[in-house]
Parts: C-alpha cells; sequence; structure tokens
C-alpha cells in the first residue's frame, strides 16, 4: 500500500524485509527513530532482539556478538557515535563478521550541529578505524532507496562477510515520500555461517590463519589475509556497482554529488551531466572513468569541504572543481552560487 | 577427560611458566566437563590481556574481543541465542577498566551470564602497569611511588544492584575456585567470580616474590574462607554472596 514513508522509516522496514532479528544502539539525533522502531519491533516480535545500549561502542561490539551468535545484527547512529564504533568495525572487518551500520550524518567534529544534514563522514567511513580495509559502503538519496539499500546492505554484509555501511544524513533520514515498500523486490540472502556453539572455532581480533589461530608476527599471513580481503570485498562489489549517470553532451560540465545533495542538483541536469554513485566505497572507478571522459570539467558537489573531490581527484588524475556546501545548509541557490563562482559563468 | 575440552595440540601455551590462568583454566575445565558442558552448548568470550587468550585454548567456539568488550558482546550472543551456556574469561584491567561502563550496565540489565575475572591486579602482557585493581601504594612500572589510588570495589559494584551474584576466590583455592564456578553456572543472571590470581613476571618479582609458588602460599596464607552465611565478604574472605 502506498503510504508517506520517513527515510530512517524505511531504513528499519527494509532491515526487517532482510531478516534482521538484532538491533543494539544508542539514542543520537538524527537517527533515532530507527532505534524507537527497533524497540517496538522487539515488544511486539519476540524473535526481534533489541538492546539499548549504555554507549555506541557496547552496541556495536554487541551487533557482532548478535551476528556471531545468528542473527541479522544492525546499528544506526550518527558522526560522533559513529566514531566511537570505529574499533569494532575495524573488529568486524578482521573478524570477517556480517553486520550492518546505519551512519545518518549530521555537521561535526564533536557534537557540531545534531540535527542538521552533512556529509562529513566520507573519509571516517573509509579510513576511521586503524589498518588498511576495503568497507562497502551504500548512500541512497530517497526514502524508496532507503528501502532497497537496507535489504543491499545486508546481502553485501553476507556475502562480503564483513561490516557494510547504510550511509543517509539528516535530510534523507527525516525525508517523508510516498512509497510502497512492499512493492520494492529485492531478493534477501540468508545467514551462511553456522552459528556459535556448533564449533571449535575461535574468533580473534588477532591477525590469524585460517584456522584462526593467533599469527601476530608472521608478515606472510598477515599479507595472505589483506590480499584474500580485498578480493573478496571487491568481487562482492561488483554485484552492486550501482550509479546513476544523466549525460549531457550539450555541456561540458560533469556534476558529481551523492546522497540528499543529488536530489538538490537533479533541476541541473539540463545544464550539466550528472553522476551518482549509490554505491560510495568502494569507489566506482571503473564506471567514474567512462562516464568523466566526454567531458572537460569535473565538479564534486558535497556536503563537507571536499572529502570526495579529493578521492575523484586522485582516481581521475586530473583538476577537479569542489563545490562545498556547508554548515546544515543544502539548497539549489548555493549549489548555483557555488558553481558560478568556482566556474566563473552565471549558473542560473 | 575434561582435557578434551582443552585444544592440547597448541600447548604450551601463551602465558609465562607459572601463571595462573592456566590454574584457571584447568578449573573451569573439569567445571565443564562435570556439567556436560561442550561445543554443542557452550560459548566461551574472552576480552584482551594474558587472559584473553584462554578462550582459544577450548574445543567449544571461542571469540577473543576487542579490549573490554566481552560484555557486550556476551549479553548479544545470549540474548539472540539463550539455550547456549555463555562463559565470560577475562582480565581484572578488561572487565573493570577499559570494559567498566559495560560491567555497570551489563550487570544492572542481568544477563543470564556467568564472568570469571582473573584478577592478577596488574596489567601484565603490557609489562606490569598498575590497574584498576592494583592495591593502594603498590610500585609498578607505571606507579613508581606506589599506586596512588584505592582499587575499584568489585563486590560493591556488583552489589549495587537489586540482585546479584558475586564471588571471591583465589586460584589457589581449587575446590572453592571450582564450586564458585559451577555456582555462577547454575545463578540465572549476572554472575560474577572474582579470582585473585598470580602474574610472577610482571607483577610478583617486583613485589618481592622469588616464585609463582610463593605466590600461591601467600594466597593460602592471608585469604580465609568466609563466615557461612556473610552477607559481605572482607578484605581478605572468599566467598559468595548473592541476592536474587
Amino acid at each position: 500500500m502506498k503510504r508517506l514513508v520517513q527515510g530512517n522509516e524505511a531504513v528499519f522496514l527494509g532491515a526487517i524485509r532482510a531478516g534482521a532479528d538484532f538491533f543494539a544502539g544508542y539514542p543520537i539525533s538524527p537517527s533515532s527513530e530507527i532505534l524507537v522502531l527497533a524497540a517496538e519491533q522487539a515488544a511486539k516480535d519476540p524473535g526481534f532482539r533489541f538492546i539499548q545500549s549504555e554507549d555506541e561502542i557496547s552496541a556495536a561490539n554487541a551487533i557482532i556478538g548478535a551476528s556471531l551468535a545468528g542473527a541479522k545484527s544492525f546499528t544506526a547512529t550518527s558522526g560522533p557515535g559513529f566514531t566511537l564504533m570505529q574499533e569494532a568495525i575495524g573488529y568486524a572487518h578482521q573478524v570477517e563478521v556480517p553486520a550492518v551500520f546505519v551512519n545518518v550524518q549530521r555537521v561535526g567534529p564533536a557534537t557540531g550541529m545534531p540535527t542538521m544534514p552533512a556529509q562529513q563522514d566520507v573519509m571516517q567511513i573509509k579510513y576511521g578505524t586503524s589498518g588498511d580495509y576495503y568497507p562497502l559502503v551504500f548512500y541512497p538519496n530517497s526514502v524508496e532507496e532507503c528501502y532497497r539499500y537496507a535489504i543491499t546492505a545486508f546481502n553485501a554484509a553476507e556475502e562480503s562477510l564483513s561490516p557494510v555501511i547504510l550511509l543517509s544524513d539528516a535530510f534523507v533520514g527525516h525525508l517523508n515520500e510516498v512509497v510502497d515498500v512492499d512493492a520494492i523486490e529485492v531478493e534477501a540472502i540468508p545467514r551462511g555461517r553456522p552459528s556459535l556453539g556448533t564449533g571449535k572455532r575461535f574468533f580473534t581480533g588477532l591477525t590469524h590463519d585460517e584456522e584462526g589461530h593467533p599469527r601476530t608476527a608472521d608478515a606472510a599471513v598477515y599479507r595472505e589475509w589483506l590480499s584474500r580481503i580485498r578480493t573478496q570485498h571487491e568481487k562482492v562489489a561488483v554485484h552492486y556497482s550501482d550509479f546513476e549517470f544523466k549525460e549531457n553532451p550539450s555541456s561540458d560540465t560533469l556534476l558529481i554529488s551523492f546522497g540528499i545533495v543529488s536530489r538538490v542538483v537533479a533541476p541541473l541536469a539540463s545544464q550539466f551531466a550528472l553522476f551518482r554513485p549509490i554505491r560510495i566505497f568502494p569507489m566506482l572507478s571503473h564506471e567514474i572513468h567512462e562516464c568523466a571522459q566526454s567531458y572537460d570539467k569535473i565538479v564534486v558537489i558535497e556536503a563537507n569541504d571536499g572529502q570526495y573531490a579529493w578521492l575523484v581527484e586522485r582516481e581521475l588524475k586530473r583538476d577537479i572543481v569542489h563545490v562545498p556546501l556547508l554548515g546544515g545548509r543544502i539548497n539549489l541557490d548555493l549549489v548555483k552560487n557555488g558553481l558560478s563562482e568556482k566556474l566563473r559563468r552565471e549558473v542560473v | 577427560m575434561f582435557k578434551d575440552l582443552l585444544k592440547l595440540e597448541l600447548f604450551p601455551t601463551t602465558w609465562c611458566p607459572g601463571c595462573g590462568i592456566g590454574q584457571l583454566m584447568i578449573q573451569l575445565a573439569m567445571v565443564m566437563e562435570e556439567l556436560g558442558l561442550d561445543h554443542t552448548n557452550c560459548t566461551i568470550i574472552s576480552g584482551v590481556g594474558c587472559t584473553g587468550r584462554l578462550a582459544g585454548y577450548f574445543n567449544v567456539d571461542g571469540v577473543y574481543t576487542l579490549h573490554g568488550r566481552t560484555l557486550p558482546v556476551a549479553e548479544a550472543v545470549k540474548l539472540v541465542n539463550p539455550s547456549l551456556e555463555v562463559i565470560v574469561v577475562s582480565g581484572d584491567g578488561d572487565l573493570a577498566s577499559i570494559g567498566g561502563n559495560h560491567l555497570l550496565h551489563c550487570a544492572r540489565r542481568n544477563p543470564n551470564l556467568t564472568v570469571l575475572c582473573n584478577n592478577n591486579q596488574v596489567y601484565g602482557l603490557t609489562g606490569g602497569q598498575a590497574g584498576p585493581t592494583t592495591p593502594r601504594d603498590t610500585k609498578t612500572v607505571s606507579s613508581p611511588a606506589g599506586a596512588p589510588y584505592d582499587p575499584v570495589n568489585l563486590q560493591n559494584l556488583m552489589k549495587a544492584g537489586a540482585k546479584y551474584f558475586y564471588a571471591k576466590t583465589t586460584v589457589y583455592h581449587q575446590v572453592h575456585l571450582r564450586s564458585c564456578v559451577r555456582e555462577a553456572i547454575a545463578w540465572p543472571g549476572f554472575a560474577f567470580v572474582d579470582i585473585t590470581s598470580q602474574c610472577i613476571e610482571n607483577n610478583g618479582r617486583r613485589l618481592g616474590f622469588n616464585s609463582a609458588y610463593e605466590m600461591l602460599l601467600h594466597f593460602r596464607r592471608t585469604y580465609k574462607r568466609a563466615p557461612e552465611g556473610a552477607e559481605t565478604l572482607g578484605p581478605y574472605e572468599i566467598g559468595i554472596v548473592r541476592k536474587g
């Protein structure tokens, strides 16, 4: 049935559709609706487990424990909470634990502007925990996509045996749109790994060999592990190379944006070509190269001070123009002003 | 045989000769055998530090969590799979310092977990720094003039809840230790067993002990059984206090 659904609610409903049966979290704006919905779900469905944790560190570790015990688990937070979860995310990469971390971004750093949207966790998501790792990250830009990519995130986590990040922002999370979630078809991949209490395995955050035995001073074991993880994640990422490209043969400029900013930029399709990565990481290298090759100028518009722009620049090895939308204000006038200033011509 | 519960092929263990964790491991294996706990019905969750390595020596699924995070992991495992016996084994630094907030709140939520705290009063693995349970005035590498603060009172912390189970024992008192572990597993809520243990290499020698054996004799001399029915354990009393 068609009805008004909020972005955060769609994330939750998508998680349920994916078979999620465990949530742990700590209240934080602008993600708290997801925690509240999970609490309500647990109250009506005894098969759904819920912990309101004492902090985000606890929540992140709880969803790891739940996953090892056989649940499909997730948590939802925002920038500062996501920072507290970083160590656990690294652990989940090391131990190969599938779980979904939802990050509804707000303006930072620190407590920042708790109810205002931002896209300032791009680098935190890619490089926030210690060591090398290759996270899979999706960033929907509509309520329908929140639902769709919540399911996708669980599937990608299951396939890659890794923590997958579902990015959102205060704007997308609090957006209300009319959708019929029941009409959205995304198949959910079931849990694969046998749960705790069935074997004699050892799950450790120490570098370990294939049997799980700690090997903490053997570079060859480490290199083999990292190479295997990288290949595994790259193989899974190929199944989810999602993006949106609107070419424009009459323009010499390609605008790259994602999440809520891509919605704001959409009316400029008649003047520019538009590219929107949905799988933010691993970067859609091949697709960005392909789409960028016919355009002289590449502009990345994002609600941070150039985090993804820097990565696109490194990827394309070309000069990139970046238009930052800062302080939680995101609208078309700001985009046009930014473009006019950076492109040195009036954009109307 | 209780030895069947251990991965003997991985022996010798990572621990120093004379370490108290080996004794804890053997006693736990004996109780598990007695209670019929094995890889089909039990999991061991351990934290970072010397004690954290214990889970890897048992023939059950084991999780070596991040430092301080045994309790959030264990509580979630128990919630998802209530029929599984979930045993947490970790050190005093892991449980009472870096994991202190989780200890406070996990005990408050009172899940059916058994927590065995190998309390050697020092950060052994990192070289012998003072920890949350180091007695005041003890000289360690990070408290050369003596530990400046009183140690955390684990008993009082546990007894802050409306329901609690707190047992105090030592690795010297093996029969008592086994009985505490047995009772903790039987307890239908959060059960905390505070096990005084020796770290000879990174604490004992600095305190003037020549061997682990001397430390064990010290435990024998100083720790006495609490009177029957005691509601509070004195500083050198072993026993169980509980309220259901």
